[in-house]
């Protein structure tokens, strides 16, 4: 940015030249009466002489005889007398303009006006021969006081803007330094002539600091080169956009929309369109949004993976049949079985692809009644029998045997309890065995699903609730669809206000544990509602 | 002579498909339900043709492949990917990579998986591309780790 002067230095004032002129002209004028003195001394004394050779002359006839040397004394008195008295009227007027042209030297020129140049002066006479002279000066003094009055009202303008113009530039340094985003401004030669500090940290210059401003000495990226280069080159208005990658630390990649413009060179011209004065970029940081692209991108293939999966099955065994591949009907039985199996667990998945996405949503229909947990868990129980018996996995009952009462949604803390047996099932060898397990703990109530499957690593303990997510050395250990966790807790967590928990070992088992308040607890806390109703759940988090 | 093939998948009911689809066309077939029995199958007897899924238990498909093509007996064993994943693996660079023959995304047909393996089958058996070793030799062994210049 161009410097400006100084806030508040004044530049000195403008004064009418004419004035310096005076001094010399008061100079010029006692020398000239002083000549003019020195003729006067010389003229009287010439007089004086002459009168007393006409005396002389004058006694000399009177005494003898002649009134010539009378008339001719007489004449040369009265010629010298008039040449004394037009003499000393000389010295009179020079006097006055010796007088004037003093008073004119004497004048402060910073406190001149048009008005002060007449008031303060004296006036002379009109037989005074330097009258003339006196007034074209005293005109050319008021006409230079009235520039210099214009040219002082204009200076003071051009300070004005000039503070003005400081403060506004310092006022977008100072936004643009509050500014999160990096800004970067570059002239018609492509030097940089602003940038915040947010771009200086991100492009990694000092500006302030910087040997030279040219932009490819700077900066290194690139993309971000050719945008701003490019785009000021372009003539007349023009808006840019992009996205930018910054390596961060190692291994993390920072990625930044940037939009850049061209910078008008005045109104008028971005008016007409006609020409430019550099280019701007302001730059935003979308990591997060790139993150969340990616984690949709990966969410639906995810999702498509799942649904691929039965999707095989089934268009495999359709065209199985059409081609006449059963044998006979036992074989066309099975393949019939196939594809409703395939159907059903295609059915699965998008029922706790909806399940999952309407608790995520945040609204979610909830019918809360008091129950018995150890009659849901008796009724989980028989649900996943059929396929520990598959495993060949013992399906061991520990339930209290106290009355374990609930505020819950039949169905969905249900489908909890289910989701967990099941995971347990799925992750538990053949022959291993899985433990259903219901506790009174004070006022609230537990229940826990333990399974000697193949246990889990600290960090597939953080993570295994996340959606698709499967322990590496175990992935498509059977058919799962990476959602019955996920949807557990929120079942538990987001609708029941409970907490779900695991514990495990990695080749020793799991503990799941679901913690609910209690049906006493609820009713307290919550008398005013009745016990059955439609509640709208929101999640926290 | 009937030519074997080797079905590795662990969704069970896919294998079972497959397996149908090339018995009745008149084939050989093995089937594995996971990379580690698969290669255990191989090293009992050497395939003409290896068909794998790419995620699976144990040991995965792309691990099984690696695993074939850094082995002298099973270099040009040809081998056919199934996939469920989308943009994540890219058949050219599968193909390219571990230089399989063929990548079939799911959900695929197995009439066309049985015509994809039906040309394979006899392109390698045409006689200008025969192949190096006794095909039906037991690899267990020759299976000598074999640094395979066409990898990286």
């Amino acid at each position: 940015m161009p410097k400006l002067g100084r806030a508040g230095a004044r530049m000195p004032p403008v004064r009418p030249q004419i004035l310096d002129v005076a001094p010399a002209l008061v100079n010029a004028l006692m020398n000239h009466i002083r000549t003019c003195t020195t003729l006067a001394a010389l003229a009287g004394g010439s007089a004086l002489v002459a009168l007393v050779v006409c005396l002389l002359g004058g006694f000399t006839a009177a005494a003898g005889e002649s009134w010539t040397y009378l008339l001719i004394a007489a004449g040369t008195m009265g010629a010298t007398a008039c040449a004394g008295a037009a003499l000393w009227q000389v010295l009179r007027h020079e006097r006055a303009a010796m007088h004037y042209f003093d008073r004119l030297s004497r004048i402060d020129p910073h406190d001149l006006t048009t008005g002060t140049a007449s008031a303060e002066l004296p006036t002379l006479e009109k037989t005074n021969p330097w009258r003339a002279t006196a007034e074209r000066l005293q005109r050319s003094l008021a006409d230079a006081c009235r520039r210099a009055e214009e040219a002082e009202h204009t200076r003071t303008s051009l300070e004005v803007r000039a503070r003005r113009c400081m403060v506004e530039h310092e006022q977008i340094k100072a936004v643009l330094e509050g500014l999160a985003e990096p800004v970067i401004a570059i002239d018609d030669f492509d030097e940089v002539v602003l940038a915040n500090s947010c771009a200086e940290s991100l492009l990694g210059f000092d500006l302030d600091q910087a040997p030279e401003r040219a932009l490819d000495k700077l900066v290194r990226c690139e993309e971000l080169l050719e945008l701003l280069t490019d785009t000021r080159r372009r003539k007349g208005p023009l808006h840019r956009r992009g996205e930018l990658k910054f390596e961060g630390a190692p291994g993390v990649e920072n990625w930044y929309s940037v939009e850049v413009q061209t910078i008008p060179s005045s109104r008028t011209s971005t008016d007409s369109g006609e020409s430019t004065h550099g280019a701007v970029a302001v730059l935003r940081e979308i990591s997060g949004h790139k993150d969340a692209q990616k984690r949709i991108a990966e969410f639906v293939s995810a999702v498509s993976h799942e649904m691929k999966t039965p999707l095989t099955g089934i268009r495999a065994y359709v065209e199985l049949l059409a081609d006449g591949d059963a044998e006979d009907e036992e074989t066309r039985e099975e393949f019939l079985q196939v594809i409703n199996s395939q159907a059903s667990r295609l059915q699965r998945l998008i029922d706790n692809l909806l399940n999952l996405a309407r608790i995520e949503a945040g609204v979610v229909q909830v019918s809360k009644e008091p129950q018995s947990l150890n009659e849901l868990m008796e009724e989980s129980l028989g649900v996943v029998q059929p396929a520990a018996e598959a495993k060949q996995i013992v399906l061991q009952s520990d339930l209290s045997p106290m009355y374990l009462g609930v505020l819950a949604d039949q169905d969905m803390l249900l489908q909890a309890a289910i989701n967990l047996l099941s995971n347990a099932i799925k992750y538990t060898p053949e022959g291993g065995r899985v433990t259903l397990r219901s506790r009174m703990n004070g006022p609230e109530v537990t229940f826990e699903v333990e399974d000697t499957g193949v246990g889990l690593s600290p960090e597939d303990c953080q993570k295994i609730f996340e959606k698709f997510y499967r322990v590496r050395k175990d992935e498509k250990m059977s058919q799962g669809t990476g959602l019955g966790l996920p949807l557990a807790r929120h079942i538990v967590e987001d609708v029941h206000s409970g907490s779900l928990t695991v514990e495990s070992e990695p080749g020793v088992g799991s503990t799941f544990r679901v913690v609910l308040p209690g049906a006493a607890q609820l009713t307290a806390a919550s008398s005013s509602s009745s016990s059955s109703s439609d509640l709208a759940i929101r999640r926290s988090s | 002579m009937t030519a074997s093939i080797l079905l590795c998948d662990d969704e069970v009911h896919i294998v079972r498909a497959a397996e149908i689809k090339f018995r009745r066309a008149g084939y050989d077939v093995r089937c594995a339900h996971d990379g580690q029995q698969a290669w255990e199958l191989i090293e009992q007897q050497r395939p003409d043709l290896l068909i794998t899924d790419c995620q699976m238990p144990r040991m995965n498909g792309l691990q099984l492949v690696e695993r074939a093509r850094s082995h002298e007996a099973t270099l040009h064993l040809p081998i056919i990917m199934l996939t469920a994943k989308g943009f994540e693996l890219v058949p050219a660079e599968i193909i390219a990579k571990w230089n399989v023959e063929d990548v079939l995304p799911k959900p695929f047909s197995p009439r066309e998986l049985l015509r994809r393996a039906e040309e394979i089958l006899a392109r390698r058996s045409a006689p200008d591309t025969q192949l190096t070793g006794d095909e039906t030799n037991c690899v267990g062994t020759v299976l000598a780790p074999h640094a395979h210049a066409d990898q990286e």
